[in-house]
C-alpha cells in the first residue's frame, strides 16, 4: 500500500509536468495546424536556458521565467521563419511534419553541440519532505504540482472567458471562417506560438527539475508520454490533454512501481497505439 | 584498400535501405517514421540465425536463437523478419487514420522498441548488443580478413543492390506503380476510383520492411556487431534526408542520396575528427545532426523534388483509328440490370432514410430518393443544404449515420468507396482532385480497372504479362482524350493544367472506370461556359448509351438544359423533385433557393 501511494504521488508529479507539455502541444496543434514534433526539443532548449542562468549562481526559479520567454521567442521564430512559409506555400501536412523533425534535430543537437553530451543538474535545494497520508513529496515537487494546477486553471479561464481564448478556439475550429468574422487570425496564431512556446519552456524546466539529471536528448522518451496524453484526450483538445496527462502520468508511475521502471513507458505507448487504431479523435473528441 | 571496400559496402547497404524507403515514401507516399526498426529487425535476426548458441564463446553475451545457420539463410531470414514486423502496423495505414498521425505512431514505436531492446538483455543482449556475428561463409573460407574475401563481399552486396534496384523499378514502372503514385498524390481520390488503400499500403509496408531488413542483415554480417545505438529513431531521419535530397520517387536519386547523406556525412565527420583530434568528442556528431536537419528543411523549401526529380512518364497517344465512329459508345462494359420487379429494374440507386451527423449538426436528415436508370438527375439546393455530404454518403467516401443505400438492388451501405467504385458507382469531387504528379494520360490510365499489371504480382511478372492490357487501356484513354479535345495535353502534368481542364480530366478519369453511374459534384464549377456546355452534351450522350448521372450543380441554366428530373434539397432534406419547369411553379422551392 505504501508503494502504491508513493507511486501515486510520483504519478501526480509526472502528470503535473506532463499536463503543461501536453496542453502546450495540443493547443499548438489545434490553433496552428502544425503537428510540431520539435516541441520536445523546445522543452530541452528551455531546460538548458534555465541551466545557463542557474550556472551564473542565480536560482532556477529565476531561470524558469527566462526560459519561458526564450522558448516563446524561439517558438515564434520557428513559425515565422519555417512553418508559416511552408503553410503559405500550401505544403502537405506531412511535409511540415518532416520539416518539424528536422527542426527537432537542429534544436536538440544544436543544444548538445553547445553544452556537450553529458548530463547536468540544477543547483537547488529540494526543501522539506512532506508526508501527506502516504504520499511523500518534497517542497519542490509540491511547487511543480502547484504551478501545473495554476497553468491548467489559467488555460481554462483563458479559453473560456477571454477574447484571446475565444479567438483561439474559433481559429482552431475554422481558420477561414474566423478570419471572415473579423478575428485577426495571424495575430492569434503568433500569440499561440508564443504562449505554447512558453509552456514548452516551463514544461522543459520543471521536467529537468523533476528528473534531477538531464541531457540534451532527455526529452526523447518524454515525447511518448506527451503524445499518449494528447491522443488519449483527442488531438487539439486542451481539456482532453489535461485528462490524458493525469491518466498517463499516474498510470506510468504506478506501473513503474510494480514492473521494471525502465518499462514504464510501455503503458503510454500501448495507450497511444490503441487510440490511433481505435479512436484517433480521442476520448473527448468528436466521433467522425 | 580496406577503407575503400568498407566505404563501398556501407554505400551499398545504405542504398538498399534508401531504395526501400524510396518505394514506400517516394512512390507510394507511405511515411514510415519507424523505418529503421525494420532494418534493426533484419540485423538482429540475421545475427541470431548466424551465431552459435549463446553458451558459445564463454557465454559472454545473451540472445535468443543461435542457430548457426549457413549463408545465405541469415540474409533471407533478415528480409523475412522485416516483412513480418510490418504486419502489426497495417492497422495504422488504413483509410481512417491521417498519414501524419500514422507517421507519429511509427516514430513513437521506433523510440520505444529501441528502449525495450536496450533494457531487455535476454533478447538481443540489451544495451551492449550482439557481437562477433559470423560473416557469410566464414567457416568455409577460414579467414575473412583477406582482401580477396572483402572484395568478394563488396561485389556481392553491389550485386544485391542491383537486384533490389531492378525489383523496385519493375514495380514502379508498371500499372501497379501508377496506382501507388496516384495514392501518394491523393489517397481519398484513389479510394473513390476503386484502389484498395489498405492493401496497397500494407504491401508497401511489408515490401519496404523486407528491403530494410535485408539491408540490416547484410550490414550486421559485415560489421559483425549490432546494438541499440546503431538504430536510434534519428537514423530514420537520415534515410529520409537521403531520399528527399536524392529525389523523391526517383530510385537513382535514392541511391545518390544514400551516397551523399549517410555515407558522405559519416566519412566527412570522421575525416575532420582525425584531422583535429583536439575537438570536443561530441561536437562534430552533434553538428552532423544539425546539418541533416538543416538540409531537410532547405531542400524541402528550395528544391522539394530533390537533385534528381521524379521522371515524367511520356507516352505516345494513339490517333483514333481512321473511319472509326467518333461518336460510338464510350462505355465498354454492358451491364445487365438485376432481375426483379419493373420498379427495381428501373431504379439504379436508392437512398432510404439516410442521415449524416457531424457532432451535433445534422448535415443530411432522413433523405429518401431514387435515381432512375439512364437519367441525368440534377441535385440543387442552397449552400449548406447537404448536397455534397449526401453525394459522399452515396459514394461511400463518407458513411451514413443511419439509413440505407441500395445500388443495383444491393445494400451497399457498409461498403467502402473503392468497393462501390468497382461495382460501377463512381464519384467526382468539388475541389480539384487530379493526381498532380501524374500526367493527364496517367490520370486516366490510373482509373482503368482490371489491368493485369495493377497488382504487385502482376507487376512483378513483368511488362510482357500486362502489355496487352496496357495497350487496350491506352487506346481507350486516347479515345476519350480525343473526344474531349485534350489529346494535346496528354503528357502534361495534371497539376499544371487550368481549372477547367482539371475538371475535364476528372470526368474523363471517372469515365475510365467504366462506370454504370456517375455522381458528379459541381462538374461545371469554374469552367468556361462554352466548355461547360460541351461537358453537358458529352454527358447527355453518355446517358443515352446507358450511363446514369446524378449531378450537383449551382448553374440553373445547366439544369434546365440537361437534367431531368431535378431534386431540390434544403436543410439536409429533400424538398421537391420534378422537372425544372415544375419546380419553378412551387413556391417553397423558389423560397428555399432564393431566400435560404
Amino acid at each position: 500500500m505504501t508503494i502504491f501511494l508513493a507511486s501515486v504521488g510520483f504519478g501526480l508529479l509526472t502528470a503535473a509536468v506532463l499536463a503543461i507539455a501536453a496542453v502546450g502541444f495540443t493547443l499548438q496543434f489545434a490553433v496552428t495546424n502544425v503537428l510540431n514534433l520539435a516541441f520536445a526539443a523546445i522543452m530541452t532548449a528551455g531546460a538548458f536556458t534555465a541551466y545557463g542562468i542557474n550556472q551564473l549562481g542565480v536560482s532556477v526559479w529565476v531561470g524558469l521565467p527566462v526560459a519561458m520567454v526564450a522558448c516563446a521567442a524561439l517558438s515564434v521564430a520557428l513559425n515565422l521563419l519555417v512553418y508559416a512559409p511552408f503553410q503559405r506555400r500550401g505544403s502537405a501536412p506531412i511535409t511540415i511534419v518532416i520539416v518539424s523533425l528536422g527542426m527537432a534535430l537542429i534544436i536538440e543537437f544544436g543544444t548538445q553541440a553547445v553544452v556537450g553530451g553529458i548530463s547536468v543538474s540544477y543547483k537547488m535545494s529540494q526543501g522539506h519532505t512532506y508526508k501527506l497520508g502516504g504520499l511523500v513529496l518534497t517542497t519542490v515537487q509540491l511547487a511543480i504540482i502547484a504551478i501545473s494546477v495554476v497553468v491548467m486553471v489559467a488555460a481554462y479561464l483563458t479559453l473560456r472567458y477571454t477574447k484571446l481564448g475565444k479567438s483561439m478556439r474559433a481559429t482552431s475550429a475554422n481558420r477561414q471562417l474566423a478570419r471572415n468574422c473579423g478575428i485577426r487570425t495571424g495575430r492569434v496564431i503568433t500569440t499561440t506560438w508564443a504562449l505554447t512556446g512558453a509552456l514548452g519552456g516551463l514544461a522543459g524546466t520543471v521536467y529537468a527539475i523533476d528528473i534531477g539529471s538531464f541531457g540534451p536528448t532527455s526529452t526523447d522518451l518524454f515525447v511518448v508520454l506527451i503524445l499518449a496524453a494528447v491522443f488519449l484526450g483527442g488531438p487539439g483538445h486542451a481539456y482532453g490533454a489535461m485528462l490524458g496527462a493525469l491518466l498517463i502520468g499516474v498510470a506510468t508511475e504506478v506501473s513503474a512501481a510494480y514492473i521494471v521502471p525502465s518499462y514504464k513507458y510501455v503503458i503510454a505507448f500501448v495507450v497511444l497505439l490503441a487510440m490511433l487504431a481505435v479512436r484517433p479523435t480521442g476520448l473527448l473528441g468528436a466521433r467522425t | 584498400m580496406t577503407y575503400l571496400i568498407t566505404l563501398l559496402v556501407y554505400a551499398a547497404v545504405d542504398a538498399i535501405a534508401c531504395l526501400g524507403l524510396s518505394l514506400q515514401f517516394g512512390v507510394a507516399g507511405v511515411t514510415n517514421f519507424g523505418f529503421i526498426i525494420f532494418q534493426a529487425a533484419g540485423a538482429y535476426i540475421a545475427a541470431i540465425l548466424a551465431l552459435p548458441p549463446q553458451s558459445a564463446n564463454g557465454a559472454f553475451q545473451h540472445y535468443i536463437g543461435g542457430w548457426n545457420l549457413p549463408f545465405p539463410l541469415p540474409w533471407l531470414g533478415a528480409a523475412a523478419a522485416g516483412a513480418i514486423l510490418a504486419l502489426p502496423f497495417t492497422f495504422l495505414v488504413g483509410r481512417r487514420l491521417r498519414g501524419d498521425f500514422a507517421a507519429v505512431g511509427l516514430l513513437v514505436t521506433a523510440v520505444l522498441l529501441n528502449l525495450l531492446v536496450m533494457n531487455y538483455v535476454p533478447l538481443f543482449n540489451g544495451d551492449a548488443g550482439v557481437a562477433i556475428v559470423p560473416a557469410p561463409l566464414q567457416s568455409q573460407v577460414m579467414t575473412t580478413t583477406t582482401t580477396g574475401y572483402q572484395w568478394g563481399f563488396a561485389i556481392g552486396v553491389v550485386v544485391l543492390l542491383a537486384a533490389v534496384f531492378w525489383l523496385v523499378r519493375r514495380l514502379t514502372e508498371s500499372p501497379f506503380g501508377r496506382s501507388l503514385r496516384a495514392m501518394r498524390d491523393n489517397d481519398k481520390i484513389a479510394d473513390s476510383l476503386g484502389k484498395n488503400l489498405l492493401q496497397l499500403r500494407t504491401g508497401m509496408l511489408v515490401l519496404g520492411g523486407a528491403i530494410a531488413g535485408l539491408s540490416g542483415g547484410v550490414l550486421v554480417s559485415f560489421i559483425s556487431v549490432w546494438s541499440p545505438a546503431a538504430w536510434t529513431y534519428a537514423e530514420t531521419i537520415v534515410l529520409f534526408a537521403a531520399v528527399i535530397i536524392g529525389g523523391r520517387g526517383n530510385h537513382v536519386g535514392a541511391v545518390l542520396g544514400a551516397i551523399i547523406v549517410p555515407v558522405g556525412f559519416e566519412e566527412s565527420t570522421r575525416l575532420i575528427t582525425n584531422a583535429n583530434p583536439s575537438l570536443p568528442p561530441n561536437l562534430l556528431p552533434s553538428l552532423q545532426w544539425v546539418a541533416i536537419g538543416l538540409l531537410i528543411a532547405l531542400f524541402l523549401w528550395f528544391r522539394p523534388q530533390g537533385v534528381l526529380p521524379e521522371r515524367k512518364r511520356v507516352m505516345a497517344v494513339p490517333e483514333p483509328a481512321a473511319g472509326a465512329a467518333a461518336d460510338g459508345p464510350l462505355l465498354v462494359r454492358q451491364r445487365t440490370p438485376p432481375s426483379g420487379s419493373p420498379a427495381e429494374r428501373d431504379t439504379i440507386l436508392q437512398a432510404i432514410d439516410v442521415s449524416r451527423d457531424f457532432g451535433g449538426v445534422r448535415a443530411v436528415s432522413g433523405v429518401s430518393l431514387s435515381v432512375a436508370r439512364g437519367t441525368m438527375t440534377g441535385l440543387i439546393g442552397p449552400n449548406g443544404a447537404g448536397k455534397s455530404t449526401l453525394l459522399a454518403v452515396l459514394a461511400g467516401t463518407d458513411r451514413a449515420s443511419s439509413g440505407t443505400v441500395r445500388y443495383e438492388g444491393q445494400d451497399v451501405t457498409g461498403l467502402p468507396a473503392y468497393r462501390r467504385a468497382r461495382l460501377g458507382l463512381v464519384r467526382t469531387f468539388q475541389l480539384a482532385s487530379e493526381f498532380k504528379r501524374l500526367t493527364v494520360m496517367e490520370n486516366l490510365l490510373s482509373a482503368a480497372p482490371g489491368n493485369r499489371g495493377d497488382t504487385m504480382r502482376g507487376a512483378l511478372a513483368g511488362r510482357r504479362y500486362w502489355r496487352n492490357d496496357e495497350q487496350a487501356t491506352v487506346g481507350r484513354a486516347a479515345d476519350i482524350l480525343h473526344r474531349f479535345g485534350l489529346a494535346d495535353l496528354a503528357n502534361s502534368y495534371a497539376g499544371d493544367l487550368s481549372g477547367g481542364q482539371r475538371r475535364l480530366v476528372e470526368i474523363m478519369r471517372a469515365l475510365m472506370t467504366d462506370p454504370a453511374m456517375l455522381l458528379l459534384d459541381e462538374p461545371m464549377a469554374g469552367v468556361h461556359p462554352e466548355l461547360a456546355h460541351r461537358i453537358g452534351e458529352m454527358l447527355t450522350q453518355l446517358s443515352r448509351d446507358g450511363l446514369t448521372v446524378l449531378m450537383v450543380e449551382h448553374e440553373l441554366a445547366i439544369m434546365d438544359e440537361f437534367c431531368d428530373p431535378v431534386i431540390v434539397m434544403a436543410d439536409g432534406s429533400v424538398l421537391a423533385q420534378g422537372t425544372m419547369a415544375q419546380l419553378r411553379e412551387r413556391a417553397e422551392v423558389v423560397e428555399a433557393y432564393l431566400v435560404g
